[in-house]
């Protein structure tokens, strides 16, 4: 799917001065039995007082085409993901520019775009302001006939970040993305007059999404987590995204935490259980189905005072471990184990 | 459910809300220890693209969020 | 001839406007107190080039600028510049943690409540000032780049080149 969040999430998001190696290992089981090791690294560097790199490199299996994989290729099949990305970002005053690009490509999938936000800084950094702009080009190749699609994505934020007191941030954020091309997915199926069948999505889709997210700190080294996301599409899916979390200094090395996600979607406006007759759209997608979902995350993360393992003083230790749960009867465990070094 | 249209009145009312509160919060640059803490800014994991990619892929929503604000805020 | 004199007067005044608004401004007279306990009054300080830099444990650019600061000290204090690391942190255990991780030689002091980051009115973190011997503020920097340990060096020296 097309690159938005994640990828401006990823690029426009910059501590400055803070050049560090980040190293993660994520290893993923689901209920159907598919298990998937995904290797990331994000490397961050300041080139110039006012210039500073980020590149991403991960290598993943999961995706909306590995997980069809699994149906029919029960015995695993050869479904891996790589992702790369670069943003520069550059410092003009309170305000900073990002530029940037990410690729992905895996069996019968590619996807290339090219971003730019902006971010100032008003009133000390008490407030800052940010807006962005996405434009991906994806293509999906069908299976087994080999015929290459296309979709062009055009994605939009904002946001305003907002400290009020020394212990109370929070931040409210808008997105639209419009979405043009093939959509199907081309390797789910559903019923259509008692025969399975590739579905037939509508070729647009306009999304919205509304976002609110509070950081509280709290008495005794705790603090709060609380995010909220509102989503509406022209595919009449609504959805509410509901995320609360806490977390614990524990002494000056150790931060504990864990977080609760509930998450409940309704269905596309041409989904059905099965089909009769001649429907003009028709999905066996099961992103596109009625759902709810809950997950569970516990983190602890490690920064001893003189290093770890010969790496550098501030080097941390991440362990994660994610449960994840829906009504479709779908349940996922994902571990995450990872590293950031710290450099001059 | 809310029509589109008042849904977005509120957000722009929120974001507006959020611009007005530029002129009233005021933590000073000495003061912002606490919204330095990693705990305390928003997207520090940097596994935050791995996990949105996964769930963009069970999921049928995307996006939303914003980007870094608060924090340390030095220069 | 009024109007002679009135033109002049106005003259004189846009001319020395730049020269007027550009007078240093007096250090405030408070006192901070060092890591060893020892209270340290900025009036005390007067005869000397002061460099005062504010940093804090959770400032990131402050792990650069802390070690980087301190060398200038060892560099310039035999030639008579006197830094001073004032650290802003609301808990004095964040500031010790920092400063087993970074030796130093340059004094140290603590201002826990703010009230020196509040007297010297600092719009950023990190902030530096640099104090003439009189003990007024004649350089302020905000933010910490690869340039700015060379820009403390040329204004420290420029400062002790000056008549007492």
């Amino acid at each position: 799917m097309a690159c938005a969040a994640g990828c401006l999430i990823a690029a426009a998001s910059y501590n400055w001065a803070q050049n560090q190696l980040d190293v993660s290992f994520h290893a993923f089981q689901d209920s159907r039995g598919v298990t998937v090791l995904s290797p990331d690294a994000n490397f961050a560097k300041d080139f110039t007082d006012r210039t500073a790199v980020k590149v991403r490199f991960g290598v993943d299996a999961i995706s909306a085409a590995s997980d069809s994989c699994a149906r029919c290729h029960p015995d695993g099949a050869n479904n891996g993901r790589i992702v790369s990305s670069v943003n520069v970002t550059r410092k003009y005053g309170d305000t900073k520019l990002t530029l940037g690009g990410e690729f992905s490509r895996e069996n019968f999938y590619s996807a290339t775009t090219a971003l730019a936000s902006i971010a100032r800084d008003l009133n000390k950094s008490n407030t800052t302001v940010a807006g962005g702009f996405a434009y991906s080009f994806n293509q999906p190749e069908l299976h087994p006939d080999r015929i290459t699609e296309s979709q062009h994505s055009f994605d939009a934020y904002g946001s305003v970040t907002q400290s009020w007191t020394r212990k109370t941030v929070t931040q409210f954020g808008y997105e639209i993305n419009q979405i043009n091309g093939y959509q199907t997915n081309p390797f789910l199926r559903t019923s259509v007059n008692g025969v399975m069948t590739v579905g037939n999505s509508p070729d647009a889709r306009t999304r919205h999404a509304l976002s609110a997210r509070l950081r509280q700190a709290l008495p005794g080294d705790t603090f709060l987590d609380a995010d909220y996301r509102w989503y509406h599409d022209t595919w009449a899916v609504d959805s509410n995204t509901l995320s609360l979390g806490l977390s614990h200094h524990f002494g000056s090395s150790v931060v504990g935490g864990g977080s609760y996600r509930r998450y409940t979607q309704t269905a596309a406006y041409f989904y059905e259980p099965s089909y009769t007759g001649s429907p003009e759209y028709y999905t066996g997608d099961f992103r596109l189905f009625p759902f709810d979902s809950n997950s569970v995350t516990g983190r602890l993360e490690l920064t001893p005072k003189g290093g770890l393992m010969g790496m550098p003083a501030g080097t941390g230790l991440t362990l994660q471990y994610e449960r994840y749960k829906s009504t479709t009867g779908f349940e996922a465990g994902i571990f995450t184990g990872g590293v950031r070094i710290p450099l001059k | 459910m809310m029509a589109l249209r008042t849904r977005l009145m509120v957000a722009l009312t929120l974001v507006g809300a959020g611009l007005l509160a530029t002129g009233c919060a005021t933590v000073q640059p000495w003061q912002r220890g606490l919204l330095a803490d990693s705990c305390m800014v928003f997207d520090a994991n940097n596994s935050a693209a791995y996990m949105t990619h996964w769930q963009e892929s069970r999921e049928g929503s995307m996006g939303g969020f914003g980007v870094q604000g608060g924090g340390c805020g030095c220069k | 001839m009024i109007a002679r004199r009135l033109f002049t007067l106005a003259l004189g005044t846009l001319l020395a406007a730049p020269v007027l608004g550009a007078v240093p401004k007096e250090a405030p007279d408070i006192t901070l107190t060092a890591v060893s306990g020892k209270p340290i009054r900025m009036a005390d300080l007067k005869g000397h080039v002061v460099l005062l830099d504010f940093w804090a444990s959770w400032c990131i650019p402050c792990r650069r600028s802390f070690p980087e600061v301190d060398a200038l000290n060892r560099e310039l204090q035999p030639k008579g510049l006197t830094v001073i690391a004032v650290n802003v942190d609301e808990q004095q255990k964040n500031a010790y943690t920092f400063l087993e991780q970074y030796p130093h030689t340059m004094t140290v002091a603590f201002d826990t409540k703010g009230a020196a980051a509040q007297a010297f009115d600092l719009q950023a973190m990190p902030s530096s000032m640099i104090l003439d011997r009189h003990g007024r503020i004649r350089f302020t920097h905000e933010g910490y780049t690869d340039k700015t340990i060379a820009q403390f060096r040329s204004e420290v020296l420029q400062l002790m080149g000056e008549a007492e």
